[in-house]
This record gives C-alpha cells, sequence and structure tokens, in this order.
C-alpha cells in the first residue's frame, strides 16, 4: 500500500490509544491524590507531566491539579492532549477515508465532534472522572469498531500496530508514574492505591482471576508489565505488535526490524520481576520505553520513508 | 459565418410530439402515469436518502460555510433510442479523433493546421490552455485526450450540436455511474421495460485505454495511478471512485517521486515504477519545476520523466489548445482538414469578434446572442442575451471591445425540453449532455452519458454549481 496511507493509519491507531491512555493515567494520578498529602500535589503533577515528556512544554506555570489536567485534555496548544490527539486521529482518519470503515470513520469523527461541542474545561473542575471515563469508552468503541469492521489486510494491521506500540509504551509510562515516585518515597502503597492503579487500566478483575485480592506490589506490576494473557499489558502489546511486523515486513530490512521488536519483546518476556526491583524499576521502564521508540522509528524508515532521499520537497513530519 | 439570423425561440420536447409521446418513451410513461404523483414523491425521497446516505456531494466554490451538496439526481431519465445514439456516436468518434490529431499535430507534429491556415497561429498560441511545456511531450497511439467530455444540445428542430469540448479533465463521469445505480433501485419496473444499454463497464474501459497509452517500453502490465489534488478538491468524490473502480492507487503528488527521469510510487514495499499517470490536477500544478513554483500538488519532475518517454501523463499537457472556447469555432474545418470528412455533429453557430466584420454584427444584436469569455468553465462569465438587461448588455459591449479574444457569441441554442420532476409535477425544464469519449486502441464512447438538467423554469445554464440537476440517461439497444 502507499506509504501515505500506512503511515496515516499507523498514527490514527497511535493517536486513539494516547487520547485514552492519556485519560488513565490522568485518572491514576488524580485518584491517587485524593489520598495523599497536599504538599505532595504540585510535585506529583510535574512527575506526570516528565513521564509524558511534556513538562517543558508545560513550563513554569504552577503545577496543580486544574491546570494541569486542562493542559493534557482541551489544551490546543499542546500536541499530546486528549482533545489534539483525537483531531489528529480524526485528520488521518480523513485522509484515507477510502481505505478504512464507513463505521470506523463516523467512530472516530462523531467522539471529536463532540469533544469540539463539549464543555470540557467546566467538567474537568467539577466531576473529572466522567471527562476520563468518556474519553476512555469513546477510544475503546473505536478500536472495537476497528476490530468488527475492517478486513484483516495491510491497512488494519498498520493501525493495530500503531496502536499496541503506543499502548506499551504508555503502559510503561503509567507504571513509572505510579510506582516508581512510590518506591522513592519509601511509603508501601495501601489497598485502595493499588485497586485505583488496576481499576483505571481495566485490570481490576482480569487481576482478580489470575491472583487474589491481597495485591501483592510485584504482582500488580508483574501483571501489567508481563501478563501474556492480560490485552493491555506491555508484554500483550509488545506480542500482537511483533505478529503485525512479521506479516507487514518485507525486504531487505525485514531482518533488522524483526531483530529490534523481538529484542524489546523477549526483554520483556524473559526478565525476571524481582531483579528488576531490585536494579531499579525506573531505568528498566526507561530502557524499555527506549528500545519501543527504536521499533517506532525503525517503522517509520521502513514503511513510510521510501526514497524520500530523492526528494525535492521538504518533508513534513508528524 | 454572419451574425444576421433571427434566433429561433422554439424548444425541442425530448418526450412528447406535439400531444403524443415519442414511441421510444412509450413504457416509461405509462410506467410513471401508473404510479401517481404520491408515489413519484416517495422514489423522490428514496432517490435522496440513497444519494445522501452514500455520501455522494460535491463542494461547490464560492460557498463561505463551504457546504457540501447531495448529488441532486431527477428522478424521471432521459431515453436515446438507439439509431440517434448510432449517429451520436459516430460523431464523437470523428470529433475526438481529430482533436487528438490537431493536438498531436500542435505538439510533436509539423503544426500543418498552423502552417497551413485551417486555425490562425496566434489563436492557438494565444489560448489559455496552450502549453509550450507541453512541446515534445510524446502520447502513445497519438492518443492525447484518453478521457474527452463533449458537451451536446439539442437545437429547436432536435438536432444534435456540440456546445463544447472538454478535453482537460473533464468530470462527471461518476455520477453517471451512480445515477445508473440509485435508477435501478427507485423505478425497477420501468428500467425493466426498456432494453438499457449498460454504463458500469467504464472503470475497466478506462483502465484498458490508460495501459494502452503506457509508454512502449513499459513491461507486463503498465501500473496505472489516479493522481488527484486531495481531499480539499470538489471532484474529490470522483477520483476516489474512479481509482476503486478501477482497482488502481489514488495518489497525491507527495507519494510520487521522479529519479533519474523515472516515476514511482512511495508504498510500503518500497519504490514501485508508475507507467501512466491519469492525473486529475490542471496543468499549471502538474509539476512545479515547469509550471508554477509554488504548486505543493504536483510532482517534481513529472514533466521530464513524460518527455523522455517514462511515463504517460493523461490527458496530455496543454489540451486547452483544443478545447479554447475560440478554436473551437474551427474544429469543423479540423475534421475536414485532418479525415476528410464533414462534421457529423454540427456546432453551435459560433462569432469570433476580434474580426471587425463580426464584432460589428455581434455588438448590433447582442441581446439576441450568447456572449461567453473563453477562459471561464463551470458556466461562470456566460451572458444571455435575450435575459440580459441594458446596463449588462452595455457592460458586455465595452468588454467585447476592449479585449475581443477574450470573448466568442454564439446563437442562442433554446435547450431541448424534459419532464422533471418539481415540487411533485412533471414539469418541462433544459438539458443538456455530456457523453465520455476514451481513446485508447481504438475510440470508444460510453453510452449515454451525464444529462444536466437546469432546475429553474425557463433557465438554460445547467452546471451544477449553479444550481444544475442530473437525469440518469438511458441509451436503448438497437433491434437484433
Amino acid at each position: 500500500m502507499l506509504s501515505r496511507h500506512a503511515e496515516a493509519l499507523f498514527w490514527l491507531g497511535r493517536y486513539v490509544e494516547r487520547a485514552e491512555d492519556t485519560a488513565r493515567v490522568l485518572d491514576v494520578t488524580y485518584h491517587n491524590l485524593l489520598e495523599s498529602p497536599p504538599s505532595e500535589e504540585s510535585s506529583a503533577w510535574r512527575e506526570l507531566l516528565e513521564v509524558l515528556f511534556l513538562d517543558q512544554a508545560f513550563g513554569d506555570r504552577d503545577s496543580v491539579a486544574g491546570d494541569v489536567t486542562r493542559y493534557l485534555v482541551v489544551d490546543q496548544s499542546n500536541p499530546g492532549s486528549i482533545v489534539a490527539s483525537v483531531a489528529r486521529a480524526r485528520e488521518n482518519a480523513f485522509g484515507v477515508r477510502d481505505r478504512i470503515s464507513t463505521e470506523l470513520w463516523e467512530a472516530i469523527n462523531q467522539f471529536h465532534l463532540e469533544l469540539t461541542s463539549w464543555d470540557l474545561a467546566t467538567d474537568l473542575d467539577q466531576q473529572p472522572y466522567s471527562v476520563f471515563r468518556a474519553v476512555r469508552n469513546r477510544c475503546q468503541m473505536i478500536a472495537g469498531v476497528a476490530s468488527q469492521t475492517m478486513p484483516r489486510d495491510d491497512g488494519y494491521r498498520f493501525i493495530l500496530l500503531g496502536l499496541m506500540l503506543e499502548r506499551a509504551e504508555m503502559t510503561c509510562r503509567l507504571l513509572a508514574v505510579r510506582y516508581a515516585r512510590l518506591l522513592h518515597a519509601g511509603r508501601p502503597m495501601g489497598f485502595h492505591a493499588w485497586l485505583a492503579v488496576l481499576k483505571s487500566v481495566s485490570a481490576y478483575e482480569a487481576y482478580l482471576k489470575a491472583h487474589d485480592a491481597s495485591f501483592e506490589p510485584t504482582r500488580v506490576l508483574e501483571f501489567l508489565l508481563l501478563s501474556p494473557l492480560f490485552p493491555r499489558s506491555v508484554l500483550f502489546a509488545l506480542r500482537v505488535a511483533e505478529s503485525q511486523l512479521d506479516r507487514l515486513a518485507v525486504g531487505e530490512e525485514r531482518a533488522n526490524l524483526m531483530r529490534l521488536v523481538g529484542r524489546v519483546r523477549a526483554r520483556a518476556e524473559f526478565c525476571d520481576i524481582d531483579d528488576v526491583l531490585r536494579s531499579g524499576l525506573d531505568q528498566f521502564l526507561e530502557s524499555l520505553q527506549a528500545d519501543i521508540y527504536d521499533v517506532a522509528r525503525a517503522v517509520d524508515q521502513h514503511f513510510f520513508r521510501a526514497g524520500t532521499d530523492l526528494e525535492l520537497h521538504a518533508y513534513q513530519a508528524t | 459565418m454572419t451574425a444576421a439570423a433571427e434566433p429561433a425561440m422554439r424548444t425541442f420536447s425530448e418526450v412528447f410530439d406535439g400531444d403524443v409521446t415519442r414511441p421510444h418513451y412509450g413504457p416509461l410513461m405509462e410506467r410513471l402515469d401508473a404510479l401517481g404523483r404520491s408515489d413519484l414523491g416517495e422514489r423522490a425521497a428514496l432517490l435522496d436518502s440513497i444519494f445522501r446516505t452514500l455520501g455522494i456531494t460535491f463542494a461547490v466554490y464560492g460557498d463561505e460555510q463551504g457546504r457540501e451538496r447531495t448529488w441532486p439526481m431527477d428522478l424521471i431519465p432521459r431515453i436515446i433510442p438507439a439509431d440517434e445514439w448510432w449517429h451520436v456516436e459516430r460523431g464523437l468518434v470523428q470529433r475526438v479523433r481529430a482533436l487528438n490529431m490537431f493536438l498531436d499535430d500542435i505538439y510533436v507534429g509539423e503544426q500543418a493546421a498552423l502552417n497551413d491556415g485551417i486555425v490562425p497561429r496566434w489563436l492557438v498560441e494565444s489560448a489559455d490552455g496552450y502549453m509550450r511545456e507541453g512541446y515534445g511531450v510524446p502520447a502513445p497511439l497519438g492518443s492525447r485526450c484518453v478521457v474527452a467530455g463533449i458537451d451536446l444540445v439539442r437545437d429547436a428542430e432536435g438536432t444534435y450540436r456540440v456546445l463544447e469540448d472538454n478535453l482537460r479533465v473533464p468530470s462527471g463521469i461518476s455520477y453517471v455511474l451512480e445515477n445508473r445505480v440509485a435508477m435501478t433501485r427507485v423505478l425497477p419496473v420501468a428500467f425493466a421495460r426498456h432494453r438499457v444499454r449498460p454504463v458500469n463497464h467504464y472503470g475497466s474501459s478506462l483502465l484498458a485505454a490508460l495501459r494502452s497509452v503506457a509508454p512502449p517500453a513499459a513491461a507486463g502490465d503498465p501500473t496505472v495511478v489516479v493522481l488527484t489534488p486531495g481531499v480539499a478538491n470538489s471532484a474529490y468524490f470522483e477520483h476516489a471512485f474512479l481509482a476503486r473502480q478501477m482497482g488502481v492507487e489514488l495518489v497525491e503528488g507527495r507519494d510520487l517521486i521522479v529519479d533519474d527521469h523515472v516515476v514511482s510510487m512511495r508504498t510500503t514495499r518500497g519504490l514501485e515504477r508508475v507507467d501512466v499517470v491519469y492525473r486529475r490536477i490542471n496543468d499549471e500544478f502538474l509539476d512545479p519545476v515547469v509550471f508554477r513554483n509554488d504548486s505543493l500538488l504536483g510532482v517534481p519532475g513529472l514533466v521530464s520523466a513524460a518527455r523522455a518517454g517514462n511515463v504517460t501523463i493523461a490527458n496530455a499537457i496543454g489540451n486547452g489548445a483544443a478545447d479554447d472556447k475560440a478554436v473551437y469555432a474551427f474544429v469543423p474545418d479540423l475534421i475536414r482538414y485532418y479525415l476528410g470528412e464533414e462534421a457529423v455533429l454540427p456546432n453551435v453557430a459560433t462569432y469570433l469578434p476580434w474580426e471587425p466584420d463580426e464584432r460589428e454584427a455581434i455588438l448590433s444584436r447582442l441581446d439576441q446572442l450568447v456572449v461567453k469569455p473563453v477562459a471561464e468553465a463551470g458556466g461562470y462569465g456566460i451572458l444571455i442575451g435575450p435575459h440580459a438587461d441594458d446596463q449588462t448588455l452595455a457592460a458586455a459591449a465595452a468588454a467585447i471591445k476592449a479585449d475581443p479574444r477574450s470573448y466568442i457569441a454564439q446563437e442562442v441554442v433554446q435547450l431541448s425540453t424534459h419532464p422533471t420532476l418539481i415540487d411533485g409535477e412533471l414539469k418541462p425544464r433544459h438539458i443538456d449532455l455530456r457523453p465520455f469519449v476514451l481513446s485508447g486502441e481504438r475510440i470508444e464512447v460510453i453510452p449515454g452519458g451525464l444529462t444536466r438538467v437546469a432546475l429553474p423554469e425557463g433557465s438554460l445554464i445547467v452546471n451544477s454549481s449553479q444550481g444544475g440537476g442530473s437525469k440518469d440517461t438511458w441509451v436503448l439497444e438497437g433491434d437484433d
């Protein structure tokens, strides 16, 4: 398929997942802070911005809850905000209108229109949970519509590839925000905090089926990182991404792509969670993210940039 | 040619000969009578909802809200009997053959028609659509107009006349195909009572024509792409439709790159060579190296690749030299010159105001003529003398005197009328016809074409951008 189409589909998947995951990390942070001392608030929001690589863009403003959530949800000037992500997902969908199902187009377009006509700032102040939940539901609906209406061709694979790489990366960030902070604080997490984390990634019930209600920190971490069965775990997302690439990649660059994705998947798959905690979860999560970034960059080079070295137009980066 | 004739204000009715229904409309009109008024209304509503659901719309330039309108198709089809179509088809093939020869003569030939004074050289070279950049760019088989849309009207006697040639990027064929699909859903019984020639082979005919003009060196099945300016273009729907019908890629300029005079498209499996570019971009945006250097729609190096014979651009560059509204007046002469035949389909009587005698004749009876700016399309800027007030006429006269090359004058053709559903009633409305002609190994005419209808009472402007509608067009099978 045309590189331009593949790129639009890949980013469609990424942006939808980014919107959903942003809602999820906001949800965890917000609800966790309800139970924390007020003195921690500012640093918690600042750390969230750091994990999303948005701390510099956010600037020196006071990182209070309202400002940060507005920045991450409604701010058009923040390209990573939920509203901007959905707008870009829609833009990409529009460019491949003929390659996606009508239902998928409608689902994305509808969500975008809803967001633009919704007084999000007020609702974020009054009842942020309703916003986070609505974003999550809509994104899940879009993913569901895609899986139920798209033929399993290359186009669908690029959507899924983008979605899963984004998910793997964002789940790493979610874990970083939550665990790294608490481990540094040297304070054991309470029962409710575990509950909040699991619920925020829709993993609560799945976790209970796999383990029990004792919520041991190591087991929760292991579940979200390494569960081979739970679709939001890092390992699961990487496996799906790997199998999409296996079908998509051809030619001389194939070996390199498969090596990169196989390496990061294997690092997750064969890691020992106790070792990871001993040697530092932060570093582990960071290096996983770096590896995922390498895969995404290789995907970009391999599939979307054919012949760009010959191009006379300046390339407009996404 | 002089501008002395009296205008004929009678009109030809497609369906009725006096009070009598013409025989080829018999089964349709019987069926419409049987349906009754409320049934017709329901079916018209169904028709509208089919187009809305399919998302078949068109954008109107100048509409500030950028609104898209649902494609307006009238419930009542137009029917052309086999013998009549045989005549039209013969005329179209003849005309397009001569136009292809003329364009090849200008751009890669000896310019014989210009040297022999058949058309004044200055006239061709001053045409807006004439492109010096097209010199030496080959068109395999001499098919410079792979797709042509020839606008026809019927005068008061019912004679088919050519009103205009569209040889650059004629649009509308997608509506022909969609109209037919919709028609068979809303009037299936009436449709079945006639033996209507199909149109749905257009995609494969177009693909065959485009492949036939691939560079001789292209190996195997030549790779064809449709080049669109992008989703913002008013005809994007049609571009996507045609790519889908042919099963080829719909590309934008940035999907193509030219290296060493070879055109390739960028795919997820690397660069893939392209042999034929069916472009739906105007000449001046096609290649920023050669034409407008601020164009982001085009492909740098495309023209040089075509000149090198590595890719075919269809339609060819510079076809506007032949569909200029003033050059139009000379097409019957060109047919005689190249083919040694008389034109089967006559032109509308046309007067050229740069000849002093003709200019005087035109100005003396401006209120009886139609004046068209030669550079406009889409029905913009047309003055219909009998409908214009004194002020408008005076302004037109001044404009013609100031810049005679930019205008032509024509006799008013009282376009034929056809019953059309207006507010639940059948009312006569003026129509024209744009058949589509493909030039490949041979010249092929798709049966029928796009019948456009001027919806306001008495209006002669059928363009969809000016409130026109459309009709499904049925060409009947001949007797076996």
